[in-house]
């Protein structure tokens, strides 16, 4: 899933409600659970639900376990049924790092780094500046500048692939970071929501200090930014997992030199190697899940209510 | 597909621009010109360069003939246009979107909801049972690729010791034809992936009906379970479906990463990307025949998404 | 919407901004990577055997040592064909790699031809690795090993099933069959999920009597009811179940094989030294059987190739290097031959001398593609070979009707071919 995807999903589920409810139904913050009513719980309701949820918990959790195991394990535990190997080859983590890996771990971790830090810092300001604009500043051709933004909305970023290679082999810029992170940074989607976003902030705020003298653009810094914060960093983990993850995009503009592999490129690439090293490719696929656990660890409530209320609430 | 809900907004900027350019006067006004273009110039830019310009440099490119090479050579009219609906490969990849599109929308859909359900339904635990469903959101399809190929259905994997365990014979999951096995990889890695985030969106959805609804049904002698579900709970949830079905519909058309990453370069299971990725950017290099195909695929998509908004309507009652 | 309280300072976003601006630094950094330096570039696919990759460092080492020119190897994981049509289409593509010659390349000119170099040894080089590199009189790539492919088996095995070397195909079906007992299969031709077959499909066709195109490379020449025959009998092999699919490593890796997860496995000359140091007497080698009233043994001599890149900005430098790996320096052509996995040399007073390869297993494998060999033709460009390669996958796993299929993939291939 690449970010615009993500962003894209966002506003899709945000598309239908908003039609819907009028806005004075929607409470702010985390409205109180329906199903929870005190004492409506019966027994044998009950019974079945925790077995449901146990089942569907260790099936969610198989997956993790064969990627931990495996990191761990030598070519032979791969095929085997035990559940935790024998004697655990850590040194699989730090061959990851050594000169003699082929994988190029190491650089791939660093270009996805880069890529995703700088894409989403980077898409976001540029969205919410042109969401700002577009929401507030009075200017006459505002619809000229909307409209083709609707239409590129329209078509979805994964078909245009071939004719954005296209572009990016005549500048020149197949196997950098240029063309992995700078055709990133113009999201309409992100746009289009902050847009949304804005037109809902209220205004009385900036206007008593437009009042006062201050710029758009000071009002933008000094009082709009601070208090999008929320939003923004709903964004901005959405953003992040989606760049972190993208694929197709990388495999198209960088997938030809090791030195523009993303961590995901990287590990597609070894999946079809002529040399395998199966526990190796294990443990760059737990590693380069490690800083989204970590985003999920700390800032799970964020990134869900990212999805719940810029999703479901316009 | 988001043209819709745009279509609403876009009434807004007007009614908005109008309103407060009447009330400061021609000079704000002319200052606001600048300012505007401080805010949105830097990504109309990015826009017209990394999105315009390839869609019409694409466009050009599918009436020419062009292979190992990103300049037209030479004009053939509608012929990559003709060719490309010609080609077999290319119709039964519409197909394959369709099976999976089949099999993946009601299953994420069913089970995302009971998930949500089932969570929502819970006191104890709720976090870890909500975060425990969500965590694959994280994954990459790279990564669940990899833990479905050589850990799950390879030869010597999960599936096959689980199917030796019933007393089965080992399986090839992931070529097998009759019956179409691969297809079980391909769906379930797919719900791994993607129910938890389909469940938030879900349960969402289920903590903004209003409990008073519920209890004048409890009034009205209506018991918790099924009746409750059947005549409240989903028909509450009515717009929040739509979209679900709506946003995985998308996703599924833009298939791409775990029909690579678990199948290569088959030639069956091969989904609208795959076949465009190898017509264009393969060993043959065809790109004025891939931009075509890329064309082709586009306006389907955007019929999708206009029909959809006309039988769904929405965005056009925006109050 | 209400504001929550901000999780994230204000410095935070501020310091986007920063990221934007160190944005253009990054790219250009990033640039620089290969294009941009003074040392030729030159690509390799990822050979298997341990300390190949060494090897080719070393060579681009010495040759820096000697010439005072710098080479930047670069080593390529998986799709390599992909790779590189990708890179020879930019300007960020290899100064010289190695690869198979296709008619394709000259034409959107993407090689140059290297008669200049090749002419004074030209007598030395084995006439079947000259031919598929020649198009129109010019010599466009220089052979760099030939790569015979061949069927390993397990000896022990075979004495335990109590069969024997098959004969034909038909043998080798009935064969692999018998061979196959719970989770061990009879034979193993690859990791792909296409059939887990289709790295048979060239020699299946050549062993029918047939190829891929006639002799005039006007025409092709795969339709007709011997190769249907062929290609059917893969289908039984896969319908019996006698063949290993899921494996952790493809065909080209012997690994499957010295695991003892299939009685027989395709593969290359290049895994001996590791098949005879683990199995040491326990295999054995065979051709691809004959198959059909018409059909012979054959042995499908692939290899590689190299080849200059005609966007490169260091030709005459590339040329320079080329000639001195691939012409001058028979010692270093000798040990990329026979040190890491085995490889017949391509040059007729190289292969003389290649003690490893007159005796034994390996010396087997070496006369039967003398005398059943053949080797690439750039006419079969990939163009012209997909609908076959699509026939073959619908006809081996699907089992659609063979000769129907064939049929129908024979017209679009000829239409390709008009276009070539």
């Amino acid at each position: 899933m690449t970010s615009v995807d993500a962003v894209d999903q966002v506003i899709e589920a945000g598309a239908a409600p908003r039609s819907r409810r009028p806005r004075k139904d929607r409470p702010a913050g985390t409205p109180k659970m329906v199903g929870a009513r005190g004492g409506a719980m019966r027994a044998g309701g009950s019974v079945f639900r925790w077995i449901a949820l146990v089942i569907a918990t260790v099936l969610f959790l198989v997956p993790f376990w064969l990627l931990i195991r495996n990191a761990l394990g030598t070519d032979n535990d791969i095929g085997s049924t035990s559940f935790f190997p024998r004697h655990p080859q850590w040194h699989n983590f730090t061959d990851l790092f050594s000169a003699n890996s082929d994988l190029g771990f190491g650089r791939a971790m660093m270009n996805s780094a880069i890529i995703a830090v700088v894409q989403t810092t980077g898409s976001l300001l540029i969205a919410a500046m042109a969401g700002y604009g577009l929401a507030r500043i009075p200017y006459r051709h505002a619809k000229l500048v909307f409209y083709p933004i609707v239409l590129t909305l329209m078509i979805p970023g994964a078909v245009t692939f071939v004719p954005s290679f296209v572009l990016m082999s005549a500048f020149n810029w197949l196997d950098t970071l240029k063309a992995l992170i700078v055709p990133g940074l113009f999201s309409g989607f992100a746009t289009f929501l902050f847009r949304q976003f804005f037109l809902n902030f209220p205004k009385e705020l900036e206007e008593a200090a437009r009042v006062d003298g201050v710029s758009y653009w000071g009002a933008f810094w000094r009082i709009v930014a601070p208090n999008s914060l929320a939003f923004t960093s709903a964004l901005a983990v959405i953003g992040f997992i989606g760049s972190w993850n993208a694929f197709l995009w990388p495999l198209v503009v960088a997938g030809n030199s090791p030195s523009s592999y993303t961590v995901q490129v990287a590990m597609s690439t070894f999946l079809t190697a002529q040399v395998q090293h199966y526990p190796q490719l294990f443990m760059a696929a737990l590693v380069s899940i490690l800083p989204l656990v970590l985003v999920f660890a700390f800032l799970q409530r964020y990134l869900v209510r990212g999805v719940a209320e810029t999703g479901i609430k316009g | 597909m988001s043209a819709e809900a745009d279509l609403a907004g876009a009434g807004q900027i007007g009614t908005g621009t109008r309103g407060r350019s009447a009330k400061p006067g021609a000079k704000r006004v002319k200052g606001a010109t600048l300012w505007f273009w401080v805010f949105v110039g830097p990504f109309t830019a990015g826009l017209l360069i990394f999105a315009v310009v390839p869609i019409i440099w694409g466009l050009i490119l599918s009436f020419f003939e062009s292979q190992n090479t990103v300049s037209p050579q030479h004009f053939v009219g509608f012929q990559n246009y003709v060719d490309m609906l010609k080609d077999s490969a290319f119709v039964d990849s519409l197909k394959v979107f369709t099976i999976f599109a089949i099999f993946i929308i009601p299953l994420t859909f069913a089970l995302a909801l009971f998930l949500a359900v089932l969570v929502n339904q819970i006191t104890f635990m709720r976090t870890f049972f909500r975060s425990v469903f969500f965590l694959p959101t994280a994954v990459s399809y790279v990564v669940a690729s990899l833990i479905w190929k050589q850990g799950i259905f390879n030869n010597d994997g999960l599936a096959n010791h689980v199917t030796s365990g019933l007393g089965g014979s080992d399986q090839s999951w992931l070529s097998s034809q009759h019956p179409p096995l691969y297809w079980i990889p391909l769906v379930t890695v797919r719900l791994w992936l993607q129910l938890g985030f389909y469940m938030i969106i879900f349960l969402a959805g289920l903590q903004r009906i209003s409990p008073d609804l519920y209890e004048a049904a409890y009034v009205d002698g209506a018991t918790p379970g099924w009746t409750t579900f059947r005549f409240i709970t989903f028909p509450q949830l009515r717009a929040t479906s739509i979209a679900v079905v709506i946003l995985n519909l998308i996703a599924a058309y833009q298939a791409f990463d775990e029909f690579y990453n678990l199948l290569g370069g088959a030639n069956y299971g091969r989904p609208p990307l795959v076949y465009l990725y190898s017509t264009a950017l393969g060993t043959s290099q065809q790109y004025g025949l891939g931009s075509a195909g890329a064309f082709i695929l586009a306006i389907i998509i955007i019929i999708f998404t206009l029909i959809q908004g006309r039988i769904f309507g929405f965005g056009r009652t925006d109050d | 919407m209400p504001a929550f309280n901000p999780p994230i300072s204000r410095r935070s976003i501020l310091s986007g901004a920063g990221g934007v601006a160190a944005l253009a630094a990054l790219g250009a950094t990033a640039g620089c990577g290969s294009g941009g330096s003074k040392d030729l570039s030159q690509w390799y696919h990822q050979y298997g055997e341990d300390g190949t990759k060494q090897a080719a460092m070393r060579y681009a080492s010495d040759y820096k040592k000697a010439k005072k020119v710098g080479v930047k190897v670069q080593w390529t994981p998986g799709d390599y064909a992909t790779v590189l049509s990708k890179g020879l289409l930019g300007n960020k593509g290899p100064d010289c790699f190695e690869s198979q010659l296709n008619y394709t390349m000259v034409k959107s000119k993407q090689i140059i031809p290297l008669d200049d170099i090749i002419d004074p040894v030209k007598s030395d080089f084995n006439p079947s690795d000259l031919a598929p590199n020649t198009i129109d009189g010019k010599v466009y790539g220089i052979k760099m090993i030939d790569d015979p492919q061949i069927f390993y088996y397990r000896k022990s095995m075979f004495t335990k099933a109590g069969v024997q070397v098959p004969a034909t195909l038909n043998d080798l079906v009935a064969t692999a069959k018998k061979l196959t007992s719970g989770k061990v299969k009879g034979i193993y031709a690859g990791a792909q999920s296409d059939s887990g077959l289709s790295a048979l499909t060239t020699s299946a066709i050549f062993a029918s009597g047939h190829t891929n195109l006639t002799a005039d490379n006007k025409d092709v020449d795969y339709d007709n009811d011997d190769v249907a025959e062929a290609i059917s009998l893969l289908h039984q092999i896969r319908s019996d179940k006698s063949v290993l699919t899921g494996a952790a490593t493809d065909w080209t890796n012997p690994q499957t094989f010295l695991d003892g997860k299939c009685a027989i496995q395709w593969c290359g000359l290049w895994a001996m030294p590791q098949i005879q140091k683990a199995l040491n007497d326990d295999f054995g080698i065979f051709a691809f059987p004959a198959v059909g009233s018409k059909g012979k043994q054959v042995v499908y001599n692939g290899g590689w190739t190299q080849f200059v890149a005609a966007k490169s900005k260091k030709q005459s430098k590339a040329k320079d290097y080329v000639k001195w790996l691939w012409i001058e320096q028979s010692a270093l052509q000798e040990d990329w031959s026979l040190s890491y996995g085995f490889h017949i040399p391509p040059r007729k007073s190289l292969a003389a001398k290649a003690k490893k390869l007159q005796s034994g297993p390996p010396a087997d494998v070496v006369k039967l593609a003398n005398e059943h060999g053949f080797g690439d033709n750039p006419y079969w460009t990939p163009d012209v070979g997909q609908p076959q390669t699509d026939a073959v996958t619908n006809i081996v796993l699907k089992g659609k009707d063979a000769k129907k299929e064939l049929d129908a993939a024979a017209k679009k291939s000829r239409e390709a071919l008009k276009k070539q």
